[in-house]
């Protein structure tokens, strides 16, 4: 389970607007994140993968406080939009590099991996560079490599926001049954509201760096408080 | 789409040829004539020569890796400290050494390493460990700042991954960085290489005596004081050829980028000990390029500063100068663009080897002795016209000549890529020619036409070889000026015009960049 | 009959008056080399006072060096627009002999200042010097005496010297030595050599590096401690006197046979002989004249060293030997 207590933070240019975050994702949920572009969704996924560092509050996961763990320690996985893997190197690797950056794996890890390929219907393309495939196809070699590490958090910043609305949905659902064979907790950040129909039981509307809503999927979408979640969603 | 490109492309390669074969041709044309001696062609038996010609390359590779090695960890050391106080300001230094001639350099190397300088050599600095001083004084800064553009070209994902993934630092510089670097790396080095093999001035003066011997030094023996041109030429060709096959090779190294990239800052954590071994390096290379330098200007301010400041040759040099360099730049600049943009195409459609050879064509022209070039020039022209006026088109040209591989090295890799990820966009659009450039590789690619038209300039600003051969009243640059007054005890008065002259080229350097490159945060 | 007149006289006076025309500025052009053309050299005064009388323009143009003039020459054959050129000196009259670029100047000489009468009808010298190494008199308090002693000594002083290839000194040492030790120099260089803290390529960066300390002696003329002493008021540097003599330098200017401006170019060799042109020299040059006697010269040359006897090579010798002489050094230095 992943919390946010009181989590606040600044960016440098701007001291003024704090950020303030309080939420809670259950193991095996895949929590939606909706809100504008500049809400501080990204920002949110930054800080708990430990790439910003907050200047107050906790970030807990399974009664452990991640604020002072550098960000390699942390029990996360994180999946971009783009460039996740390395070009030069072969699937097989930039999953394994997920393991162990030395890529001295034992042989129960090279199973692992294979698996996790196989888990995604890539086996058969794990001597291919990522130069080779279509977009879909490296997203999934990026969820292979998360889903190898066996990290308590996956984190999706707009991973499948460059791919048409049926690959997306079936990307999505992929993530939601790794998410529950793992029991992981989730973070979805997506620019398209309906994304988070399909695996998120709940959503939340992040604006002006703050959670401004939290509710069920269906709920909040169709929900007209705060006045800010109307216009955002009247504008998609 | 081929035609148009290869039209302009081929234009320039026939004039680089005539350029290049032309005076050579009129030089053999003239030893040909009766009252000159046959060439003894027989090099390879000459024992004088086969040594002259291995020591010519291995000071040269020793110089190269000395330079761009370190260069790799300083570059990496400025790109992952973008935050760095007087960023700009430290790398405006690195451009300096490019400008100073050489026979100045040699003199502020002395006073810093010396019998009376700040870290004394004594006698140990004359022979291989001065040439390699005075060489990775000049090649290391050029080195620095034509590779730290790579590391601002890897996509921020990678470097936050690594971080996750847990990469050390070794780890992350083999599967983040050097994939990057890859694609620059082996032009620098050829680049550096072929700058360090024609070292002139550096090799005579602090090599400590002729064993220190390379093959520009044979040339310009064979031409001024034998005058045998045709020994001359061919031994030009020889180091052409040379040159020629170091380049097959490094540039066979050259890997495309297989990725898209997008200006990006690079992130690298916060390891307090990474930061403190990163800031010592900037800080151990810009003492090493700064206190020749530093030692310049100390001894410049002791001179007659108002006395030459205020003499209004000074002045007419300085505009000489500005003029030169700024044509000399934008000509090499236009030509290497239109080469370039053929060589991208090419490589686009797969004849990668076609690609490669325009290249290295642009590039190995650098190692023709422009003393080879300048007077071959003289011969064809001198029955024709009346050579003094033809001086500044003569050493603007064999200026841009010298400045094509630096524009090949700042602008190749980026127009490769540029090419590659919207030449298909721009067909399908009709976006072609003017406004083409206008709006999509003007914005994108300013930043390295930038750097290389200031380089170009402040090469050719910099530069006493070539108009030296030409001589004339009128026609005087600033640093013709400086060898001037060397060569008549006025050593005082030499080293205040030396500053100037780097304050002058410093301004201008930093002005275009500007101008071209557009003003810009910490990225390169 | 008065029409023929008419016509004729026109075209006299048409004739007259293009002539007078062209004769009102003619331009000489002399070529030297830069430290002679430059502002502070001798070239801005010769040109005010030759143009004084003259009624032409005389046009400096500078080159870098006499090599390099006779090579220009050379490049430009009978298209050249020379009608002078100024500051070669006796180890390249030869090869400008052979080249048959230049005429006779047709100048007698009755005296001059060279120690050795003058007999040449193609050329004419204007300065002169001897070589000496130069040291600085706080530093080194005992200098060698003699060349010999020089290359004996091997605990004497640390030299910097010029590359006979790219530099005119360089080539004076190699003469000079040749001179003195005939058939054993290669010797005398095997000895010399573990002293020689490095070879330059001209004399700038020689001296340059002198001045700066890096050596104990370097190879200049003696006319430099003159330079310190009258533009600097240093007289911290001497030359050192050698028993066996100084090599000399001559330097010469010669009519090149393309002019078409030959009357006027005798004219200025003539000026060239004379006291208006030879005084110009010893402070600007830094040489000695070479027709005016020593009432031209400042004061201060007095305090230099007395170079005799002067030694020279004959000038057919250093033609034909010069690139074996410049090979042996070669040999020896890079063993």
């Amino acid at each position: 389970m992943l919390r946010l207590e009181g989590v606040e933070f600044s960016y440098p240019s701007a001291p003024e607007s704090t950020m303030h975050f309080d939420l809670q994702v259950d193991d095996g949920e895949v929590l939606g994140l909706i809100g504008p572009s500049g809400s501080g969704k990204s920002t949110l996924l930054h800080l708990v993968a430990g790439f910003l560092r907050a200047s107050a509050g906790r970030i807990v996961v399974d009664e452990q406080d991640l604020q002072n763990l550098p960000v390699a320690a942390r029990p996360v996985s994180i999946v971009f939009q783009q460039h996740n893997l390395f070009p030069h190197l072969d699937l097989y690797t930039n999953v394994a590099l997920g393991v162990d950056p030395s890529l001295r794996l034992a042989p129960a890890q090279v199973d692992a991996v294979r698996a996790a390929l196989a888990r995604l219907g890539l086996e058969s393309l794990q001597h291919r560079k990522p130069g080779e495939l279509s977009g879909g196809q490296r997203q999934r070699v990026a969820l292979a490599r998360a889903l190898v590490r066996r990290r308590k958090i996956l984190l999706l910043d707009e991973a499948f926001a460059a791919l048409g609305p049926a690959l997306r949905a079936e990307l999505i659902e992929l993530v939601r049954e790794l998410v529950q064979e793992q029991q992981m907790a989730a973070l979805l950040v997506s620019h398209q509201p309906g994304d988070a129909l399909i695996a998120s039981a709940r959503c939340a509307f992040i604006c002006d760096g703050r959670v401004a809503a939290l509710a069920d999927t269906a709920q909040l979408l169709a929900g007209s408080e705060p006045p800010q979640l109307r216009a955002y969603l009247g504008s998609q | 789409m081929n035609i148009p490109r290869a039209i302009p492309a081929s234009l320039v390669l026939a004039l680089l040829a005539l350029l290049v074969l032309a005076p050579m041709a009129g030089l053999l044309q003239l030893s040909a004539l009766p009252g000159f001696e046959a060439a003894d062609l027989r090099i390879w038996e000459n024992a004088y020569l086969r040594r002259v010609v291995g020591f010519s390359l291995w000071q040269a590779l020793l110089s190269t890796l000395l330079s761009v090695l370190p260069a790799i960890l300083v570059a990496r050391a400025f790109a992952l400290q973008p935050g760095l106080p007087l960023r700009r300001m430290l790398l405006g230094l690195f451009a300096l050494p490019l400008v100073v001639p050489a026979v100045v350099a040699v003199m502020a190397v002395v006073s810093v390493y010396g019998s009376d300088g700040w870290l004394p050599l004594g006698r140990k600095l004359y022979g291989l460990n001065g040439i390699l001083l005075a060489h990775v004084f000049f090649n290391l800064p050029l080195a620095v700042r034509l590779l730290l553009p790579q590391w601002h070209a890897i996509p921020q994902s990678h470097w936050l991954l690594a971080e996750q993934l847990g990469m050390n630092h070794w780890q992350r510089f083999r599967f983040v960085e050097w994939p990057q670097l890859r694609e620059a790396l082996p032009g620098v080095l050829l680049l550096v290489f072929m700058l360090c093999l024609t070292s002139f001035a550096v090799v005579l003066t602090l090599g400590g005596g002729p064993r220190s011997t390379t093959l520009e030094v044979a040339i310009y023996q064979s031409l001024r004081f034998d005058f045998d041109p045709a020994k001359a030429v061919v031994l030009a060709l020889l180091q052409l050829a040379l040159c020629m096959l170091v380049a097959i090779f490094t540039l066979k190294l050259q890997r495309m980028p297989e990725v898209e990239i997008a200006a990006a800052t690079p992130w690298a954590g916060k390891s307090k000990a990474a930061q403190w071994f990163n800031l010592a390096l900037i800080l151990a290379a810009t003492l090493y390029v700064g206190m020749p330098l530093l030692s310049l200007l100390i001894d410049a301010l002791r001179g007659p500063l108002l006395r030459v400041m205020f003499d209004t040759g000074l002045w007419l040099a300085f505009g000489n100068t500005l003029l030169i360099g700024i044509s000399a730049a934008v000509l090499a600049a236009s030509a290497g663009w239109f080469l370039l943009a053929y060589s991208a195409e090419l490589a686009q459609r797969g004849h990668s080897a076609a690609a490669r050879l325009v290249d290295l064509a642009a590039s190995s022209v650098y190692v023709v002795p422009p003393l080879v070039i300048a007077t071959g020039m003289f011969v064809l022209l001198s029955p024709r016209v009346d050579v003094f006026d033809w001086v500044y088109p003569v050493v603007i040209s064999i200026n841009a000549l010298m400045g094509l591989p630096f524009v090949i090295r700042c602008l190749g890799p980026a127009m490769r890529q540029n090419h590659a990820r919207y030449h298909r966009l721009c067909l399908s659009l009709d976006l072609r020619g003017w406004n083409r450039f206008r709006h999509l590789d003007w914005p994108l690619l300013r930043r390295p036409l930038g750097l290389a038209i200031a380089l170009v300039a402040a090469l050719a600003m910099g530069d006493l070889g070539v108009i030296a051969l030409f001589g004339s009243t009128r026609s005087a640059t600033l640093a013709l000026l400086i060898y001037q007054q060397l060569g008549a005890y006025l050593v005082a008065q030499a080293t205040v015009t030396a500053l100037l002259l780097l304050a002058l080229c410093l301004g201008v350097f930093v002005l275009l960049e500007h101008l071209i490159g557009g003003s810009a945060d910490a990225a390169a | 009959m008065y029409s023929i007149l008419l016509r004729s006289g026109t075209v006299l006076a048409s004739l007259l008056l293009s002539f007078s025309v062209q004769a009102a500025a003619p331009t000489l052009v002399v070529y030297s080399y830069d430290s002679f053309t430059s502002d502070w050299g001798p070239g801005p005064q010769v040109k005010k006072a030759f143009e004084a009388n003259c009624e032409c323009t005389l046009e400096l143009v500078g080159l870098s060096d006499g090599v390099a003039m006779l090579n220009r020459l050379r490049l430009e054959g009978a298209n050249s627009r020379a009608d002078i050129l100024l500051g070669i000196d006796t180890n390249l009259t030869a090869e400008a002999r052979a080249s048959g670029l230049f005429d006779t100047h047709g100048i007698s000489l009755e005296s001059s200042a060279l120690p050795n009468p003058w007999q040449d009808d193609l050329f004419l010298p204007y300065d002169f010097g001897y070589f000496a190494f130069i040291y600085n008199k706080e530093k080194l308090h005992n200098p060698p005496t003699s060349l010999r002693q020089l290359v004996e000594d091997a605990d004497g002083p640390t030299l910097l010297i010029q590359d006979p290839r790219t530099s005119t000194p360089g080539l004076g040492l190699v003469l000079w030595m040749k001179k003195v030790f005939g058939e054993q120099t290669d010797q005398a260089w095997a000895k010399l050599a573990p002293r020689i803290v490095t070879v330059s390529k001209g004399w700038s960066e020689a001296y340059g590096l002198f001045l700066k300390g890096e050596a104990d002696m370097v190879l200049s003329y003696t006319t430099s401690p003159a330079y310190h002493l009258i533009a600097e008021q240093d007289a911290r540097f001497a030359a050192a006197r050698f028993a066996e003599g100084h090599y000399q330098q001559i330097e010469v200017a010669g009519l090149v046979r393309s002019s078409r401006q030959k009357p006027l170019a005798r004219k200025f060799l003539e000026f060239m002989i004379s006291d208006e042109f030879q005084k110009i020299i010893p402070t600007t040059n830094w040489m000695y004249p070479a027709i005016a006697g020593n009432e031209v010269l400042p004061a201060e040359f007095s305090q230099l060293i007395d170079p005799s006897p002067a030694l020279l090579l004959d000038e057919a010798l250093v033609a034909s030997e010069r690139k074996s002489w410049v090979d042996e050094w070669l040999e020896v230095m890079s063993r």
